[in-house]
């Protein structure tokens, strides 16, 4: 063993956690991960033992002066012994001591090697970008034969890497550390120090180890925070999973929220809700807006639940702290929310149609739901591949935009065929009052507009408005259509975007009142907001019982008129769900192609001078066609397409591409 | 032939000419058809509102099956209508009338146009309606 220098030097490194996490800042247990960290991380870094290139200061020796004595102190620190390019010329290290070296010249590779015995949990941490060298480290882990990688790591804590890994079996193992960037990448300021050790497991802030099954879940309380590190004390493949029981009540929403990440390591904790027989899964979470998930969930029965805390992105790898706080969400006027009904697969798309019947996308099953106002579920129609945005046409059938690239149309009998084929990756689907069909094509970021029987008509670009659309498409109330980029909400006005609203959290999809008002779906902010028609918000949250609410949509009487209740897809739960109706004001805005209640003479006579027409009449009209704010010859020609009363030869002659768009 | 003679028979001559001449100078008035020719500058249009002034017209009918007529009689005198489909320069509409020598006396305006997408004209500026046999 190449034992260049060993300095036993207690001083406190304040760590960035141990300030933001409770638990962190308590006096770790003896023997703890954390104290092993701690302990070898206060050893000073001693110069790498031979000159040249090698040789020199590391730049954060300030930092180290500032720490605070403490007892903990690392076995040894061992400075690397070039060449060790490879595993023949590897450097020798021993669990608690500290390898220092440098990565130097260009596309220089140090490799170390420890002997482990079966069941160590071996930690090998990396200081360097963390203390003001120049490395932003990469670390690989290689099993006895040298050759098989077993671990990876880049960034850990910030751009310093780390790896912990139990090893299966007693040998020699080696540690591979190079600067990320590629072979042209070195010098002699890409100073660094590895810490080898063990990782021991500890019950740290409020969680009660073992508490890795409903059974023996650490006691949490709605309003409180439960702090706990996820941390595997044994080889099992899901790594550690701590639990929490807590007690919820029914009609609440209550709110999961894990920081981890945020605190300031790569990490990629997982949450995941449990009912109270602790085995049904009610919903779940990976991300948020960051790798700390978040999940919100309305409560039908009150009882207790369990939260389970993991990770799937390194189960047996890293340990790292967390809090879980339990909240109860605050609730908008479209709460609490019923459900409709459960067991829908990842329902993402939402139509209702004529009969006041709803139909759902069910994105991962290839499928078309039906559910009926009581709830009653049946498959409508199948075969259909990565089903998204639905629309109801002027014929009645059910458009269903298709991840194969196709929009499908569904018969009411449920007979469905590819029916347009030539967008590239159709999203959103929606259909105007003339009955034209509108798509938002992500494949070219465009919108296409196509006639009532599905001849292409126009292509509108929507590049320009940036973000990550277009995807959900709604007919607004002036005929236009609407889409979402991500954040915002834009409208095609004349053929140009026009931006209408930018909202905080991603925007599923959105669905309007009769007076306009947006009631658009957050599906990671896990709620509802109701902005006016310019973009002001009305109510945030308009509801927070949805947990990831997706496609929205206003329910249909038995007569087809709109009526003033909200439905909204939950794919994460796979729920149709419906917002409180008391909190909604307004009955929904017409959607597709409706029937006109009025005859064509009347339509003609309104026009030239004669029957009087009403106030919603006219407005109807005038949103058929050119919604110059008053009914012309031009809304009379669309309601005659409409109605499929124009010549043929003018029929035909309409549906060629209109001149400003670029087909 | 005396003088008197030969100037009877030419007043006679005369009579009988005027009576058997094609047009109505002053005789009983003819029944037919008068076309309404549109005059545009546009070659998108799809559809016209228009009004016609002037004697009576018994009806109107489009020229051809590309177009789809719309007709209100507003007062004795005056006819709107809207003609929808492929418009073009020429005959749009016929007007069957009770005396075509009265062409003359029709006024055609043309009051809107809307291109085929559904766009009212800004200007008519360039549109022109006449009446003719």
């Amino acid at each position: 063993m190449n034992k260049a220098a060993v300095v036993r030097c207690p001083v406190l490194v304040l760590l960035a956690l141990s300030g933001a996490v409770p638990a962190l800042a308590q006096t770790p247990a003896v023997g703890s991960w954390r104290e092993e960290v701690r302990r070898l991380r206060d050893a000073p870094i001693v110069l790498p033992a031979r000159g040249g290139a090698k040789t020199g200061k590391y730049g954060f020796a300030p930092r180290l002066a500032a720490r605070r004595p403490t007892n903990a102190s690392v076995a040894a620190t061992i400075a690397e012994s070039e060449p060790n390019d490879s595993v023949r010329t590897a450097d020798s290290v021993a669990l608690g001591d500290q390898a220092t070296g440098v990565v130097n010249p260009a596309g220089d590779v140090d490799t170390w090697f420890v002997d482990l015995t079966a069941g160590q949990f071996l930690s090998v941490d990396v200081d360097a970008a963390q203390v003001g060298s120049s490395l932003d480290p990469t670390l690989t882990l290689l099993a006895p034969d040298g050759t098989t990688r077993l671990a990876f790591n880049d960034d850990f804590d910030g751009l310093d890497s780390r790896i912990s890994f139990r090893v299966p079996t007693s040998g020699r193992y080696y540690v591979v550390i190079r600067a990320f960037g590629g072979p042209g990448t070195g010098g002699p300021g890409l100073t660094y120090a590895i810490n080898f050790g063990t990782v021991t497991c500890a019950a740290v802030g409020t969680e009660r180890e073992p508490n890795g099954n409903p059974g023996t879940a650490s006691p949490v309380a709605i309003g409180t925070d439960g702090s706990g590190e996820i941390c595997s004390a044994d080889s099992s493949p899901v790594g550690d999973v701590d639990y929490w029981a807590f007690t919820a009540q029914a009609g609440t929403t209550i709110e999961l929220d894990v920081a981890a990440a945020r605190l300031g390591l790569l990490v990629d904790p997982f949450i995941a809700l449990f009912a109270s027989d602790g085995t049904t899964r009610l919903t779940f979470n990976d991300d948020d807006v960051t790798p700390d998930p978040r999940l919100q969930y309305s409560i039908i029965a009150t009882g207790t639940y369990y939260a389970a805390v993991s990770t799937l992105a390194d189960p047996g790898g890293n340990p790292f702290p967390y809090t879980l706080h339990v909240r109860l969400a605050a609730q908008g006027p479209g709460d609490p929310i019923t459900v409709l009904a459960e067991n829908l697969g990842q329902p993402t798309g939402l139509a209702v149609g004529s009969t006041g019947d709803l139909f759902a996308s069910d994105f991962t099953g290839h499928r078309v739901v039906r559910v009926s106002g009581q709830g009653v579920v049946t498959t409508f129609a199948t075969g259909i591949p990565i089903p998204q945005g639905l629309a109801f046409d002027g014929f009645g059938h059910l458009l269903v935009a298709s991840g194969d690239g196709a929009v499908y149309r569904v018969t009411p009998q449920g007979q469905a065929t590819r029916f347009i084929t030539d967008a590239g990756f159709p999203v959103g689907v929606a259909v105007a009052l003339d009955g034209r069909i509108w798509l938002t094509d992500l494949s070219d970021r465009s919108l296409r507009r196509y006639s009532r029987t599905g001849q292409f008509e126009a292509r509108f670009d929507v590049i320009a408005v940036g973000g990550f659309g277009p995807s959900a498409l709604a007919i607004g109330p002036s005929g236009e259509p609407y889409f979402s980029n991500g954040f915002e909400i834009w409208k095609l006005a004349n053929g140009q975007p026009e931006r209408v609203l930018r909202n905080l959290s991603l925007i599923g999809a959105f669905a309007f009142d009769v007076a306009g008002n947006i009631y658009a779906t957050s599906p990671v902010a896990g709620s509802i907001k109701l902005f006016d028609p310019t973009g002001t918000v009305l109510a945030d949250p308009f509801s927070v019982g949805p947990d990831a609410p997706k496609a929205v949509a206003f329910g249909r009487d038995g007569t087809g008129a709109t009526v003033a209740r909200l439905f909204a897809t939950d794919p994460r739960v796979g729920r149709l769900i419906e917002m409180n109706p008391a909190g909604v004001a307004l009955r929904g805005l017409p959607v597709g192609q409706v029937p006109p209640p009025f005859t064509l003479d009347a339509a003609a006579a309104g026009l030239l001078g004669g029957a009087s027409l009403s106030a919603a009449d006219l407005q109807y009209l005038d949103a058929l066609g050119n919604h110059n704010g008053r009914y012309d010859v031009g809304d009379f020609q669309a309601y005659l397409r409409s109605v499929g009363g124009l010549p043929v030869a003018a029929a035909m002659a309409t549906a060629q591409p209109r001149p400003g768009s670029d087909r | 032939m005396s003088r008197l003679r030969w100037t009877f028979a030419m007043v006679a001559a005369l009579s009988v000419g005027a009576a058997c001449s094609y047009e109505p100078t002053g005789g009983a008035p003819r029944a037919g058809t008068l076309r309404l020719r549109l005059t545009t500058p546009h070659a998108d249009d799809g559809a016209m509102l228009f009004d016609v002034n002037g004697p009576p017209i018994d009806s109107a009918m489009a020229v051809n099956s590309s177009l789809r007529l719309f007709t209100r009689r507003a007062g004795g005198s005056t006819v709107v209508g809207a003609v929808v489909g492929v418009l073009a320069n020429g005959a749009v509409v016929t007007l069957q009338v009770p005396d075509v020598g009265a062409a003359a006396g029709y006024t055609a305006r043309v009051l809107e146009v809307a291109d085929r997408q559904n766009a009212l004209r800004a200007s008519l500026a360039g549109y022109a309606l006449t009446v003719a046999p």
